[in-house]
């Protein structure tokens, strides 16, 4: 295994003012997110809206500054060449040549895209940027045909493409650069099924065409499940269990995992239902201490909901009893979660 | 419960007609939950939004027929459609944040819909409880005027202090005093009707504390809990069918599974026919009795959610069902489909 990042206790802490300009309390968006992420090989990151996962990407692309913590560099990213290999001790013209080896699609295409430029300066901006002006032209209509476009789509605005096509323009500029690692922010939650097959084929190809790294954010778990080799399942800015993919849909053990599993819809009838009840968590932190704790007993939506499904025969877990801190234990080889122990 | 034959819907654009309904024919029984699925410009939504002639000008009803309990409502009046708006039919829209209005509280939502509806229901529970049917509170104008009010006498008082002419006030410090006199003698004012019946809305979809709920603003609330208030606002006409337009789009998977469980367990205790509209096979599959898949403004293929996934007939469902990745690494089968344009 040859690992080609690696977060160490990274925390990223926002702060949130009173009226008065003085900070009231901390929105911790990562709170200690200890990643390994593979050469070569696709990672995931699953969990539902404000859990952290795209303040994970942005602290990995150094867009913010993480309040703690660092994300080491292999030699595969620096080179040998960096002065350090801490991505937050690199200096501007070091953090350049460490962005032009992470390329980065986002969720919706028609905002990733400017609907002013045409096709072929959407692809060339970043070898444009980047100094490499000798043959655009050419490298251009190689990036459209990897992606499977064309030289016929140059001279052409992004509306007149459509979803599927776009996020293959976005693709293709991703790679311009040649990066070695491709972070996906949801790249296919905009797009229909059929669309998402072909865009899901296409990054399957490349990635062994480039021998590239995946970084694959999304909370559709069929698409985790098909995509990645090995998975992190993050709530309330901590990653509450990683485990190869294999190993985490047939053993998960997070009660959050579980439940999320089985939220998933899916055309199996019998499948274990667990709900999971109450409303997402605030992330905020309260610095003053008497409303500084998350409700670790059952709130009275819960209790409601707990009365609703009553003898249904529907398990069910409530959402204040994820809020306790608990240490990650190691379950098997390479299996991590934080569960209790017995 | 609704009944769709043969209809043909057109929208006229620049670049021509564009065919969006070519002949969608639907039947959606008493109490049972129908699901139609399609991908991005199939014309789902268009089915039903024809069908309650919400269509912007661009879209005009060409053929067909509307039956809604027998009653044919193809060229139903305006005033019939304001009835059947809401009262016998009500919609949840796919993302509660822009469906909802931003400036109004959830109370006087829903309380429109409340006193448009079921104002008879009002005046009775009026009546029974001997309290106001829709204000208690006497004198007073909208907050937005009240404040008005005040800001124009504070500083018309303020205005006149300073200039030294402290007896022109008198009457602007004689309008404040009254409007505190006011609140004070109705301090403790019973809820009225309207009150009663917005909270009996807000906790028949589970939400905790309705009454907090109901004075608040839709951004205060979470993503899931504005999806319940717009549900809510779908049953407080005692309308007898759903119409949900991909509700738990905009949702996580774990509170797309919550209101999933909710529009269910509604479904079954008010005996209501729910027509489901997704693009999310799974979701179907979890929650519909039947099913019709819709291609470029056609139904392709209809039967029960059992027959549907086990033994698909028709080419595109065929396809859309290989589409979807199910475990296993093996490359996914790509659907054969020109780009779905109907032009």
């Amino acid at each position: 295994m040859k690992e080609i990042l690696k977060l160490k206790n990274l925390k990223k802490h926002f702060p949130v003012k009173n009226s008065w300009g003085t900070d009231v309390a901390l929105v911790k968006a990562l709170d200690g997110v200890d990643l390994k992420i593979e050469s070569g090989k696709t990672f995931g990151i699953v969990g539902e809206s404000g859990c952290g996962k795209t303040t994970l990407m942005r602290t990995l692309l150094r867009l913010v500054e993480p309040t703690s913590g660092s994300v080491i560099l292999s030699e595969e990213i620096t080179g040998n060449n960096f002065s350090s290999n801490k991505l937050e001790e690199l200096a501007s013209e070091e953090l350049r040549n460490f962005r032009k080896q992470i390329g980065v699609v986002f969720q919706d295409p028609m905002g990733a895209l400017n609907p002013r430029m045409l096709i072929k300066d959407i692809v060339s901006e970043p070898l444009v940027i980047h100094g490499k002006t000798e043959n655009v032209r050419s490298r251009v209509i190689e990036l459209l045909e990897n992606v499977g476009l064309g030289e016929e789509h140059l001279y052409r605005y992004p509306h007149e493409f459509s979803g599927g096509q776009r996020q293959r323009i976005v693709i293709a500029r991703a790679l311009a650069l040649d990066p070695k690692i491709l972070v996906l922010d949801e790249p296919t939650s905009a797009l229909d099924v059929s669309v998402q097959a072909q865009i899901l084929n296409l990054l399957n190809d490349l990635q062994k065409k480039y021998d590239l790294t995946y970084i694959f954010i999304s909370h559709d778990l069929s698409v985790i499940e098909y995509m990645c080799d090995r998975l992190a399942v993050m709530y309330l800015g901590r990653v509450v269990e990683e485990a190869d993919t294999d190993e985490l849909f047939s053993n998960p053990q997070h009660p959050y995992t579980k439940a999320l599993l089985s939220a998933t819809p899916s055309f199996d009838k019998n499948k274990a239902k667990i709900m999971i009840l109450g409303d997402v968590p605030s992330p905020i932190n309260y610095l003053d201490k008497s409303k500084a704790k998350l409700a670790t007993e059952i709130t009275e939506q819960e209790k409601l909901e707990i009365s609703a499904i009553e003898g249904k025969g529907i398990d069910y877990i409530v959402r204040s009893s994820l809020n306790e801190v608990i240490p990650l234990v190691q379950i098997s080889d390479g299996h991590y979660a934080r569960v209790k122990q017995q | 419960m609704l009944e769709i034959e043969n209809l043909k819907t057109n929208f006229n654009t620049y670049d021509g007609v564009v065919k969006a309904l070519d002949g969608v024919n639907l039947k959606i029984e008493d109490g049972e939950i129908f699901g139609l699925v399609g991908e991005t410009g199939s014309g789902k939504s268009v089915t039903c939004y024809s069908a309650l002639k919400l269509l912007p000008k661009a879209g005009e009803v060409v053929d067909g027929n509307i039956k809604l309990n027998g009653e044919d409502i193809t060229n139903a009046s305006d005033e019939r459609l304001r009835e059947i708006r809401g009262g016998e039919i009500g919609i949840i829209f796919q993302d509660p944040l822009s469906a909802l209005n931003p400036v109004m509280t959830v109370n006087e939502q829903i309380g429109e819909i409340l006193v448009l509806h079921q104002n008879a229901e009002l005046q009775k529970l009026a009546l029974e409880k001997e309290i106001p049917t829709y204000k208690s509170e006497k004198w007073k104008a909208s907050p937005g005027v009240e404040f008005t009010i005040m800001a124009f006498c504070i500083s018309f008082i303020s205005l006149f202090v300073m200039l030294g002419q402290w007896r022109f006030s008198l009457p602007f410090l004689f309008v404040i005093m009254l409007m505190i006199l006011r609140d004070y003698l109705q301090r403790e004012n019973p809820a009225s009707a309207l009150d009663l019946m917005v909270i009996d809305a807000l906790s028949r979809v589970k939400l905790p504390n309705p009454e907090q709920i109901a004075n608040s603003y839709p951004h205060e609330l979470s993503g899931g809990m504005q999806q319940r208030v717009m549900i809510a606002m779908a049953l407080a006409g005692k309308a007898k069918m759903l119409i949900a337009d991909e509700p738990t789009t905009a949702l996580d998977v774990t509170i797309q599974a919550q209101i999933l469980q909710l529009i269910k367990d509604i479904q079954k205790e008010e005996n209501m026919s729910v027509l489901l509209i997704t693009h999310d096979l799974g979701v179907v599959a979890e929650t519909c009795e039947k099913v019709a898949v819709m291609y470029k403004g056609k139904i392709v293929e209809q039967a029960t959610v059992d027959e549907i996934f086990s033994n698909p007939k028709n080419d595109y469902t065929k396809g859309l069902l290989e589409a979807i990745p199910k475990g296993g690494k093996e490359r996914l089968k790509v659907p054969n489909l020109e780009e779905a344009s109907v032009l």
